[in-house]
């Protein structure tokens, strides 16, 4: 489903975060980024979902050259991509379900259909009860459990997520894992970093290893 | 319903809700369009105006022929014999006991006329030539001048003439005045606009992120520079309700003091949607502008 060809990625101005990458990732896979801050786990993931171009090397994902998208398709291998992010990028204007829905207005879902959409999303992640609730007025894991419930409501084939727990405390850490787990199970393709290692055993996956910019293979 | 349909709908509410939103600035900024839109607006109906009244004045040019007072007996013969070839309509001859006459009753100036110890006016013709095109209008007075015994000539068309051309350079002060408030107009809805993506920053990126194409980003934002600008519209013509019916009454009586019955004419319902239809574009088109360069700007973390 994904594949990294000879991949490096430099930023303007700055050394390497990614050198020289190759790897495949299977559909249904769970995957798990590790290694230390700045190893390059969010540039990864980036070039996954078109956010930054690969300088060498090609990143595909379902056939597709990601890194030679037009501007116009980038959208449309975006709606097929679950996003969740560590700071939750939640719009404080509008209540929980609002968010819920953004990405089914953005992709024209008639009103009805997405609310009940949004609605059956909350249900899984458990917020179905704060639906009409401020996203200021969630705790930190209700807030990440909100983003990843917009992040799953357009039922994409390929969920990444950005050290989601890594604001958390171990109770909601593990819920949120957990979760993570079961939708890996109904064949969901995750791919999350993450510096948590009290999670990796516990779910199983594999493990890519970050170190200043290279991948390696670890079994947990 | 499509889903094109959908999104122009779904823009649509989120470009009232945004605009609702923020009343007081949504005002103010229609209230600046509006004040800016009434100088051009007014004196496009101004103009109209005096069209109006510069039409109701006679149409058919005549020339006035004033006889000298030493002119002979054969030199009047010799005129009058000329002002009855073709290219003469019709022309009448005053004599000048009969203009005294006329003056002093038309305008109750029979105390100054019986104060005057001599009639200080001429013998007149008033000839109306046939054509009435200008070459031979000026063709015919300029002959007529040359006459022996003919003192004056004077071409009454020459003043409504000029009014006329007054009235043309107005009108195309009026469109290159109205060309610059355009400019004017988008600017102040870019303006408007540029806040507005600058204050939804978050909601742009995070919308990017999440699939949204540019025409999805951008669209809620033309909507809104459309409905400022048709705002902005309806503001001018509340300017131009207000300054009409403050005027009315002093313009009107003026005319009846003039002995005219003119009255001042509202704009035509075609005229008034003219003018929404044209603010309304110039608001979106300033948003076109300015969503584009402002939308790069964010998108660059600018
Ligand atoms: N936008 C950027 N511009 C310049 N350098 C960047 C940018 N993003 C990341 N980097 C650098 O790239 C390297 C990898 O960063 P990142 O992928 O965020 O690592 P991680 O997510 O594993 O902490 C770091 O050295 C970081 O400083
Ligand atoms: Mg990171």
């Amino acid at each position: 489903m994904i594949s990294f060809s000879q991949v490096s990625k430099r930023y303007p101005g700055g050394h390497e975060a990614l050198s020289d990458v190759n790897l495949q990732i299977d559909k249904g896979e769970l995957i798990f980024l590790t290694g230390h801050s700045g190893a390059g786990k969010s540039t990864f993931l980036k070039l996954i979902a078109a956010i930054e171009r690969p300088s060498h090397g090609v990143v595909s994902v379902s056939g597709q050259n990601v890194g030679r998208l037009s501007r116009r398709a980038v959208p449309y291998l975006r709606r097929n991509i679950g996003l969740v992010f560590q700071d939750h990028k939640l719009l404080f204007d509008r209540n929980a379900i609002e968010n819920v829905v953004l990405p089914l207005d953005i992709a024209g879902v008639l009103r009805r259909e997405s609310m009940k959409r949004a609605r059956a999303v909350l249900d899984k992640v458990g917020l179905l009860a704060r639906e009409k609730a401020d996203p200021v007025s969630l705790s930190g894991g209700e807030q990440q459990r909100l983003c990843i419930a917009r992040a799953l409501v357009a039922r994409p084939a390929l969920l990444l997520a950005d050290e989601p727990t890594g604001n958390l405390d171990a109770g909601y850490a593990a819920d949120i894992m957990a979760m993570f787990r079961d939708f890996h199970q109904v064949g969901t393709t995750l791919v999350i970093a993450t510096h948590d290692d009290r999670a990796l055993a516990a779910l199983g996956g594999r493990i890519l290893h970050f170190d200043h910019g290279r991948v390696t293979e670890a079994q947990p | 319903m499509n889903s094109w349909l959908r999104h122009q709908k779904h823009a649509l509410t989120a470009a009232l809700r945004r605009l609702a939103g923020q009343p007081v600035s949504t005002l103010l900024t229609a209230l600046a369009m509006g004040v800016a839109l009434s100088l051009p607006a007014g004196l496009y109906l101004m103009l109209g105006n005096l069209s109006r009244l510069a039409g109701d004045l006679p149409a058919q040019p005549e020339i006035s022929v004033y006889l000298a007072d030493d002119a002979s007996a054969a030199q009047k013969a010799a005129l009058a014999e000329r002002l009855k070839q073709a290219d003469v309509e019709r022309a009448r001859f005053i004599a000048r006991d009969e203009a005294l006459a006329a003056l002093s009753a038309a305008q109750g100036l029979d105390d100054v006329a019986a104060d005057l110890p001599d009639n200080p006016l001429p013998d007149a013709w008033v000839v109306r030539p046939r054509d009435a095109s200008r070459g031979a209008l000026i063709h015919l007075h300029d002959e007529l001048a040359r006459q022996p015994g003919v003192a004056e000539t004077q071409l009454d068309s020459a003043w409504a003439e000029r009014l006329q051309s007054l009235l043309a350079l107005g009108r195309t002060g009026v469109w290159l005045l109205a060309a610059l408030f355009a400019v004017a107009l988008a600017a102040i809805s870019g303006n408007a606009i540029r806040a507005q993506v600058l204050a939804r920053r978050d909601e742009i990126l995070v919308s990017r992120l999440i699939g949204a194409t540019d025409r999805y980003v951008r669209r809620p934002f033309l909507y809104l520079g459309a409905v400022q600008g048709l705002l902005g519209g309806l503001a001018a013509a509340a300017v131009l309700a207000i300054a009409g019916a403050a005027l009315r009454g002093p313009i009107e009586h003026l005319a009846t003091l003039y002995g005219s019955a003119w009255r001042l004419h509202p704009p035509a319902a075609p005229e008034i949607l003219a003018l929404f239809a044209f603010t309304t574009l110039f608001g979106w088109l300033g948003a076109w502008i300015s969503v584009g360069r402002t939308l790069r700007r964010v998108e660059a973390g600018g």
